[in-house]
C-alpha cells in the first residue's frame, strides 16, 4: 500500500531490493547461495477490507483455473489435457489450503510433512504475498542447487527431516522431501471467491490461522468465521476432511466454538435444536490433536504463532471435522 | 391525467379464481401500493390511504403524504414504533430527525418507494418499503381493500422478497448478501428480545495487542466498556422471529425459490438460488437445510442481477445482470446450456428483468402460450424468447413500447401480460426527465403467435387514474434521487478502483 506518508525513498529501496532479489535468484549457479527475502521489505499492515473489489484477479471457475506456473513439478506430461481457460493440467488436485497465509510460515512448515500434496496459501494483503511467492521461489531454487549437487558430488548431501528450520536469512541447506514443490501462494479474497477456485468437496484440509480478530462487534461480519462463511467451507470441504483454526484470542477462540458447534442455549422448547451449518460440523478430540503433525507445525511453526510464544501469549486450538451432508428433509 | 406521474415500479397479479372472487392486480408507484380489480381496472384501495390525523392502531401505519402532494423527505435511518417509545422515555439520541416522531403515528417520509412486492396465497401482499428497509405484510381482503397486518424492519435495504414454496415464509435477501427466513404471519408466542444492557467486554487484551497505540486504544476500549455499562445500547432491527439462512460476502442482487418436482430418482425437492455482485449463482437447498450448499453456476463475469427458471421448465435456469449476453443452465449442473448474446448495444447493457410467462390453451387458441420475457435496464425494448427443447432461447420479437420497461404481469384469466412503463423518464434514458407523464400500462397479448397490443378497458381505466403524482419542478437532486430508486442496476457494475 502507498501511502502519502511514505517517504519516496522507502518505496524505492523496496523496489531496488525486490528487483535485486529476483535477478539473484533466477542467476545460474555460480556457487553464491541463494538469498531469502527479508520481511522488513515486504511488511504490510495487518488488515485488510475483505468487502471493497480491490483489483483482485479470479477464475470465473475452478475448471478454469490455471495452476501449471504454481506448481510446474505437477504439470500433467500430456499437453493435450488443457483445462476450460487452456492452461496445462496439474497430475493431482490442490488439496490444502491455507486462508490468510501471512509470510507462509505454516505452508513452509508442512511442505515436507505433505510433499505429494498440494497446498496453496491464500492471502489478500499484496506485499505479504509477494513475500512469500519470493521466499517459496528462493526454496525452490536453493533445492534445486542442492540437488544438482548432490548428482554432481560423490560426498553424501545431507537431508532435512520434519519441518525446516523457518531461518529467514539462511533458508534451507539440506534436501527436503517434496522440495517446496507442493506450495505455492495466491493473492485472494476467500470470503468472496472461495468457490471460484476450489469445487464441491475438493479439499481435505483447511487452516484458518491467527485471523484478523476485528475486535469491533461492528466489524465481526469482516471475521473469516461465521456460520455463513462455514457453509462454504463445508461446501470446498469433503466429508471427513478438517477445518484448523487456531487464535491467541480467547474471545475469537469462543466465537469460533459457537460458529462451529451447536450451542445449549440453542435448543426450543420441544427439545429440537434448528437446523445449521452446524450441523456439518464435529470437534475433534485432545487426543486426536495430540496425533496430528500438522496441529504442532500450526501451533509452533507459524510466524504469528512465533510471535505469540515471544510474547507470552496464549494459543487456542479447535479442529473440527466436515461430517457428510444430512440427508434431505421433504 | 395531468402532470407528472411515478411510475407502477412493481406489478402483481393475484388470481382468485379457484376462491371465487375476482382477480386483482397489485402494483407499488411512488410510495403507495394500489389494489385494481383486474376486470374493470376501477381501484379498490391504495395503501397507505391519506389521512389528515392519525387516530389508527400503532401497526396500521397509516398518514401518507396525500395524492400529489410528491415525494416525501428521503430519510435513512428510522426506528420502529416499539423503539420511538424507547426514545421517548429516554429521551436520548436527540437526532434532529426525531423533532416530529411520535409512537401513535408513522412519519410520513418514511419512505419514497416500494422497489419488491410479493403476493402469498392469494391473500397476503408482502412490500419492502426502501428507506426504512421494512418488509410489511398487508391483508388483500375479498373486496380488495389492503390493511396492514406486519411490519418489520431487516438491518439493511433488501434486494430480494420471495416466499417458499408452501408460501408460508418469506425469504428475503439484503445489501449485505444476507438471507433471511421469517414466517408470513409472525407467531403469537415469539418473546421480543428486550435490549439486553449486555455489558461489552473488549476481546483484545495485553497480551494480545503490542504496539504503543494498540495498547492506548484497548485503554480507551476498557474506558468506553465501564461507560457502555450506564448506557445500554439498543437495536430495533431484526427484533422478531427469524433466521438467518444464507450469507454471501457481497451485494445480493437476486434471490428466487424453486421446486423441483419428482423425477425417478428423487422426491420433490426444494432449492434457493442466489446472486450477487461477485459473477455468483449459488445453489442451496430449500429450507431449512439452506446451510446446505449444492452447487454454484459458474459463466458470468459482471453481477447477476435476474435469475429465472421456467415454471414449466423447472431443470433450466436463465440468468442476466452486467453482462451482454444471457446464459441459460440446467442449474444443478452447473452446466451452460447456452450463451444468448443480447442486441448490440453502444452502451454497457444491464438486463433488469426476466419473466417465465405462459398460459394453458385458452378457448379459441389451439397452442399453449410460453414465452421468456427480457428487459434491459434503461430500454423500451422487451425482448421475447421462446424455450427450444428445454435447452435453448431463440429471440422470437422484440417489442417496442413507449416508456422504458418497469415490470410485468401475466393476467392468466385475459391470456395477456401486462408492462409497466417509465412514466417520468425520457424513453432510452434512465436520467432525462420528461414534462409530462405518459400512461403507466400497455397491454400484449398473443395474435397468430404473436405478441401485440391490444385494447383493455382495464387498462384505459387504470391509465386514465394514474399513479400517485410527482410535483412539477423537482430539483434536481431529488430527480436523482427517484431515478436511483428505479435504475440502480447499472452502479452495481464494478470499476477499476484502487487497491489496498
Amino acid at each position: 500500500m502507498t501511502t502519502p506518508q511514505n517517504p519516496p525513498a522507502k518505496r524505492l529501496k523496496r523496489e531496488e531490493y525486490r528487483r535485486e532479489l529476483q535477478a539473484q535468484q533466477e542467476s545460474t549457479d555460480d556457487g553464491s547461495v541463494i538469498k531469502m527475502p527479508q520481511k522488513k521489505f515486504f511488511r504490510q499492515r495487518a488488515h485488510a477490507n475483505p468487502f471493497s473489489d480491490h483489483r483482485l484477479e479470479y477464475p470465473i471457475s475452478p475448471a478454469h483455473m490455471d495452476w501449471s506456473s504454481h506448481y510446474p513439478a505437477f504439470v500433467d506430461p500430456d499437453p493435450t489435457k488443457t483445462n476450460l481457460s487452456g492452461a496445462r493440467k496439474l497430475t493431482k488436485d490442490v488439496e490444502v489450503v491455507d486462508i490468510g497465509c501471512g509470510f507462509g510460515g505454516l505452508m513452509v512448515g508442512l511442505a515436507p510433512l505433505l510433499p505429494d500434496t498440494l497446498m496453496v496459501g491464500m492471502e489478500i494483503r499484496t506485499s505479504v504475498l509477494e513475500y512469500l511467492s519470493s521466499r517459496i521461489h528462493a526454496l525452490r531454487s536453493q533445492q534445486q542447487r542442492l540437488k544438482n549437487r548432490a548428482e554432481t558430488s560423490t560426498e553424501p548431501q545431507p537431508e532435512g527431516e520434519g519441518a525446516p528450520v523457518n531461518d529467514d536469512d539462511v533458508g534451507t541447506t539440506k534436501i527436503y522431501p517434496g522440495n517446496f514443490e507442493n506450495i505455492t501462494a495466491i493473492r485472494s479474497n476467500t470470503m468472496k471467491f472461495l468457490p471460484n477456485f476450489f469445487a464441491h468437496h475438493q479439499l481435505s484440509k483447511i487452516f484458518i490461522c491467527f485471523p484478523d480478530p476485528h475486535f469491533k462487534a461492528r466489524k465481526h461480519k469482516a471475521r473469516i468465521v461465521s456460520e455463513s462463511l462455514n457453509t462454504e467451507y463445508a461446501y470446498v470441504l469433503r466429508p471427513g476432511g478438517l477445518l484448523y483454526t487456531i487464535t491467541d484470542v480467547e474471545e475469537y477462540h469462543h466465537w469460533v466454538l459457537r460458529h462451529f458447534l451447536h450451542q445449549p442455549e440453542e435448543q426450543r422448547e420441544d427439545g429440537t435444536i434448528p437446523d445449521s451449518s452446524k450441523d456439518l460440523f464435529e470437534r475433534l478430540s485432545d487426543e486426536e490433536l495430540e496425533a496430528d503433525p500438522c496441529v504442532r507445525v500450526m501451533k509452533y511453526e507459524t510466524e504469528e504463532s512465533k510471535k505469540v510464544t515471544r510474547n507470552n501469549g496464549k494459543k487456542f486450538v479447535a479442529v473440527f471435522r466436515r461430517k457428510a451432508d444430512p440427508e434431505w428433509s421433504t | 391525467m395531468v402532470g407528472l406521474q411515478h411510475p407502477f415500479q412493481r406489478l402483481r397479479y393475484v388470481n382468485r379464481q379457484s376462491a371465487g372472487l375476482s382477480d386483482i392486480l397489485v402494483a407499488t408507484a411512488g410510495r403507495n401500493l394500489f389494489s385494481l380489480d383486474v376486470s374493470s381496472g376501477q381501484r379498490l384501495d391504495v395503501w397507505p390511504q391519506p389521512i389528515v390525523e392519525a387516530p389508527t392502531g400503532e401497526t396500521s401505519g397509516a398518514t401518507p403524504a396525500s395524492e400529489g402532494q410528491g415525494p416525501p423527505e428521503k430519510r435513512r435511518k428510522l426506528s420502529s414504533p416499539a423503539a420511538d417509545e424507547k426514545d421517548a422515555e429516554q429521551e436520548k439520541k436527540p437526532a434532529p430527525e426525531a423533532k416530529s416522531m411520535d409512537s401513535k403515528k408513522q412519519d410520513t417520509n418514511a419512505w419514497t418507494n416500494i422497489p419488491l412486492l410479493a403476493v402469498a396465497q392469494s391473500k397476503y401482499v408482502i412490500i419492502m418499503t426502501a428507506e426504512d428497509k421494512c418488509v410489511r405484510v398487508l391483508s388483500l381482503a375479498d373486496n380488495g381493500k389492503l390493511q396492514e397486518l406486519s411490519s418489520r424492519i431487516m438491518p439493511k435495504k433488501l434486494s430480494g422478497l420471495t416466499l417458499t414454496p408452501d408460501e408460508s415464509t418469506i425469504l428475503v435477501g439484503d445489501k449485505f448478501g444476507d438471507v433471511y427466513a421469517f414466517p408470513l404471519i409472525p407467531s403469537e408466542n415469539y418473546v421480543r428480545s428486550q435490549p439486553q444492557a449486555k455489558a461489552y467486554e473488549p476481546s483484545a487484551t495485553n497480551l494480545t495487542v503490542h504496539t504503543k497505540r494498540n495498547l492506548e486504544s484497548l485503554e480507551q476500549q476498557m474506558k468506553q466498556a465501564a461507560l457502555a455499562k450506564a448506557n445500554p445500547e439498543e437495536r430495533v432491527a431484526l427484533n422478531f422471529e427469524h433466521q438467518l439462512i444464507i450469507g454471501h460476502v457481497s451485494l445480493m442482487t437476486g434471490l428466487i425459490s424453486v421446486s423441483r418436482p419428482a423425477d425417478s430418482t428423487v422426491g420433490p425437492r426444494n432449492y434457493i438460488l442466489t446472486a450477487d455482485r461477485d459473477e455468483h449463482i449459488r445453489v442451496s437447498r430449500g429450507v431449512p437445510q439452506a446451510h446446505v450448499i449444492e452447487q454454484f453456476c459458474f459463466g458470468h463475469t459482471s453481477f447477476v442481477g435476474s435469475l429465472c427458471v421456467p415454471s414449466w421448465e423447472p431443470k433450466v435456469l436463465i440468468s442476466g445482470g452486467g453482462d451482454n449476453y444471457l446464459l441459460v443452465w440446467n442449474w444443478l449442473e452447473n452446466q451452460i446450456l447456452q450463451k444468448v448474446q443480447l442486441p448490440e448495444s453502444e452502451t454497457d447493457i444491464t438486463v433488469s428483468g426476466i419473466w417465465d410467462i405462459s398460459f394453458s390453451p385458452a378457448a379459441g387458441d389451439a397452442a399453449s402460450v410460453q414465452t421468456i420475457f427480457v428487459a434491459l435496464e434503461g430500454s423500451t425494448q422487451l425482448l421475447c424468447y421462446s424455450l427450444e427443447n428445454g435447452n435453448s432461447l431463440a429471440l422470437k420479437q422484440t417489442l417496442e413500447l413507449c416508456g422504458n420497461v418497469l415490470d410485468l404481469t401475466a393476467i392468466d384469466s385475459k391470456g395477456s401480460i401486462v408492462v409497466s412503463v417509465d412514466t417520468l423518464r425520457q424513453p432510452n434514458s434512465t436520467t432525462a426527465w420528461k414534462s409530462m407523464s405518459q400512461p403507466p400500462l400497455e397491454t400484449f397479448r398473443v395474435s397468430a403467435g404473436k405478441w401485440a397490443p391490444i385494447e383493455d378497458s382495464m387498462v384505459l381505466q387504470i391509465n386514465g387514474e394514474g399513479t400517485s403524482g410527482v410535483p412539477e419542478g423537482l430539483e434536481q437532486k431529488k430527480q436523482t434521487e427517484l431515478n436511483d430508486a428505479v435504475y440502480g442496476l447499472a452502479k452495481l457494475r464494478k470499476r477499476d478502483g484502487s487497491d489496498d
